[in-house]
């Protein structure tokens, strides 16, 4: 030691002999100094430059994303309607040519309408659905039966597009719609023959091959059935499981294996759980394929791990004076739970079960594998009905080459957000409002 | 009272039996499935083939029955459009996160995460609405202007939608690694005059470099099992190709068309989909288990 310390000061003394300066850096002195630390400095900036352009990259995808999905989807929400002069003539109406009603209503507007050709075109501007609205309103008002009124009718969806795109530049329509045809809507627009109202169909409809007439609602009630199946099963399954993981189970290489088996299963593709529910519960079982009631089982275990792992952990910041007090006052193992333990997890426990039903809500995939892909029209009644979810109609409807669909499947998407949106906002909720810091 | 005590512990344990069952069903239901498929076709005609046309084969005992099931091509799909997610999600996944866990203020962070998580909670089947309607044609446009001829399902559409997906979870595992690297050895290394970038690089990612590759590892195995965007942005025919600008198809892609619409269950054709998926299953549980096994032998070298 004491001749290493010698060596050092040897070799000091040697430097400053030779007026070099022991520090490091002056080897370096070749080189002016601020060229090197510019350098650094300069590494510095890019790295951190990076990250930020990195971090931008994620944002600016999000707000594409958004601003993509609600410019092309805004516009579903509104339905061009159209006025058209209808004659109810007795004769027409008692054999039931509604269809003809609204075709003689069209060519009163447009007298000079003459080949064949032409005349399909203009009636093209009318959705196939307004004769039977027609249909019922003379079920329930019969005495309009041989008068003439001004009804709104709702106009096709390529009529729709065009008239919501019209005082677009002619390059950035989209519409498919011939020149008569825009002559004559244009002509409606200027005699004060149409107007934009709320799309109801959207919201009470199921899904149609005519997109002026299609709708969420039977997908809707789709999803709430499988996610009320789903939480039904995953919740009490779920918490069970983890409470007695948590709180009973003993510690050996049994429980260490349920667990590792558990929170591998989190990690599991979920169109595994497709082919689960397909080999399992379609072909063992026998159960209703396309229902809601096998949708529900197959996504509860898909939550299942979701649901045991977020209870676990609130079981487990759960304090453990807690647990002794309550026993010191002679309560029971299951007691000290029940009556304590688990009420103050509760927060927790529902904060996991709500982002689980989130995970569910938005999962496609295995359901499509069991059959929920149907054209579901009219909304299920029970669970064990044919049904569809929300997501699986964005899916069908994106693979719709139509032109109305796609502003159908943007506007479906923004409803499918707004769910997602709520759910979360409730966990927030629920973490914010209820839970304890110990 | 110690009845009922009992029968609500016989109660719990029966839950936890039923969960741990399904885990096992899971396996169990698949893997039957698979080797009623081997049983039929040759596990090295299923690995090592290079043609994969399930939909011609319709009895195992025809003519060319047997030979067309080689899983190489869709293997290699996915293989493909997954390195490209990873491409997409590994620098921009780290980089955020080495950006909110060092750099960031706090205000900054409080705002930018839950904004990044928001694309975590965005529903697949929605990333491949946009991978269809926005991705596909931008791309092709763009291919266009430089002189190359994109598919409209190409690889690299499926894989960057995909990567952006993928993203926020690499992005929330590695800064959760960062941040548990011990103050003490960043604080040491800007104490000697490193900057911030040489203190990430030469310090900081050394040291959670178990959990950053776990963290990638994870992500490749979401890649993999990922459905609904490949589903929509990729394509259905087998291509044996490397080259991102194809179309190409992948194994999940594969089961899906194999088996939806489908109502016949007892053919070589649905149970090749259960084989695929069996090998998918496979595949995941390894990344995952790796990954944890990383995680949790270098976690502990700093507690």
């Amino acid at each position: 030691m004491i001749k290493l310390f010698e060596r050092r000061t040897r070799i000091t003394v040697q430097r400053i002999k030779k007026k070099k300066s022991p520090f490091i850096y002056k080897s370096y002195s070749k080189k002016p100094k601020h060229t090197w630390l510019k350098k650094r400095k300069a590494a510095e900036r890019r790295f951190r430059n990076a990250g930020l352009i990195s971090i931008l990259i994620a944002f600016l995808f999000l707000v594409s994303l958004v601003c993509n999905i609600v410019s092309s989807g805004y516009s579903a929400f509104t339905g061009t309607q159209i006025k058209l002069p209808i004659t109810f003539q007795t004769e027409l109406v008692e054999k039931g040519a509604y269809r003809k009603i609204v075709q003689n209503a069209l060519l009163d507007l447009f007298q000079d309408v003459e080949t064949r050709k032409e005349k399909r075109s203009l009636f093209m501007l009318i959705s196939r659905n307004a004769p039977y609205e027609l249909k019922s309103l003379i079920k329930q008002k019969p005495d309009l039966i041989g008068t003439k009124i001004d009804l709104w009718l709702p106009a096709a969806s390529a009529t729709s597009i065009f008239y919501k795109q019209r005082l677009l530049e002619e390059s950035k329509r989209i519409g498919k719609i011939n020149g008569d045809q825009a002559k004559w809507v244009t002509t409606l627009a200027q005699s004060q023959r149409t107007r934009l109202k709320f799309n109801m169909p959207f919201f009470k409809n199921g899904d149609s091959r005519e997109a002026e007439q299609a709708g969420i609602l039977a997908s809707t009630i789709g999803s709430f059935f499988t996610i009320l199946v789903c939480v039904l099963l995953a919740f009490p399954l779920g918490v069970a499981t983890a409470i007695y993981l948590e709180e009973f189970a003993p510690r050996n290489w049994v429980t260490s294996i349920i667990e590792i088996n558990i929170n591998n299963l989190a990690a599991v593709p979920s169109i595994i759980f497709g082919l689960l529910g397909l080999s399992i519960y379609l072909n063992f079982f026998g159960m209703p394929r396309s229902s809601s009631l096998v949708g529900g089982l197959v996504l509860a275990l898909l939550i299942l791990p979701v649901i045991v792992i977020s209870t676990r952990n609130a079981l487990h910041s759960v304090p453990q004076s807690i647990r002794d007090a309550a026993a010191a006052l002679g309560a029971t193992p299951t007691q000290v739970v029940f009556h304590h333990t688990l009420i103050y997890a509760l927060p927790g426990v529902m904060t996991g079960v709500i982002l689980g039903i989130a995970r569910a809500f938005g999962e496609t995939a295995p359901l499509l594998m069991i059959g929920m892909v149907a054209f579901i029209a009219d909304a299920p009644q029970t669970i064990t009905d044919p049904a569809t979810t929300l997501p699986i109609q964005v899916f069908l409807w994106t693979n719709n080459p139509e032109l109305g669909f796609v502003e159908k499947t943007a506007a479906a998407i923004m409803v499918l957000l707004g769910f997602m949106i709520l759910i979360n906002l409730c966990a927030v909720y629920v973490r914010k409002r209820f839970e304890i810091k110990w | 009272m110690a009845k009922y005590e009992k029968l609500i512990r016989a109660t719990l344990l029966s839950c936890t039996m039923l969960s741990v069952m399904i885990t096992v069903m899971v396996v169990a239901s698949v893997f039957s499935e698979t080797m009623r498929f081997f049983s039929n076709v040759s596990v090295f005609n299923f690995f090592f083939g290079t043609e994969w046309s399930p939909q011609t084969a319709i009895r195992p005992d025809q003519a060319g029955g047997s030979g067309t099931f080689g899983a190489v091509p869709v293997f290699l799909g996915t293989f493909l459009v997954t390195l490209i997610a990873m491409a997409v999600a590994a620098p921009l996944g780290l980089f955020s996160a080495i950006y909110l866990s060092v750099y960031a203020s706090p205000r900054f962070r409080l705002w930018a995460k839950p904004v990044l998580e928001i694309l975590a909670g965005v529903p697949s089947v929605v990333y491949g609405y946009f991978a269809v309607i926005t991705m596909a044609p931008m791309l092709r446009e763009f291919g266009e202007t430089i002189g190359l001829s994109i598919a409209s399902e190409s690889a690299l559409t499926a894989g960057t939608v995909m990567g952006i997906m993928i993203t926020p979870y690499v992005m929330s595992i590695s800064e959760d690694v960062i941040s548990a690297v011990p103050k003490s050895l960043s604080m040491g290394s800007l104490a000697i005059g490193a900057t911030e970038s040489e203190t990430v690089k030469k310090v900081i990612l050394p040291a959670a470099l178990p959990g950053i590759v776990s963290a990638l590892l994870l992500g490749v195995s979401r890649g993999v099992g990922e459905t609904m965007v490949v589903v929509m942005a990729a394509g259905m025919a087998a291509n044996l190709t490397i080259n991102p600008l194809e179309s190409v198809t992948t194994a999940t892609v594969q089961i899906m068309t194999l088996l939806v619409g489908d109502h016949e269950f007892d053919s070589d054709k649905t149970r090749a989909a259960f084989a695929l998926g069996f090998s998918l299953f496979i595949m995941t549980l390894i990344l995952n288990i790796v990954a944890l096994i990383i995680v949790k032998k270098y976690r502990e070298r700093y507690d």
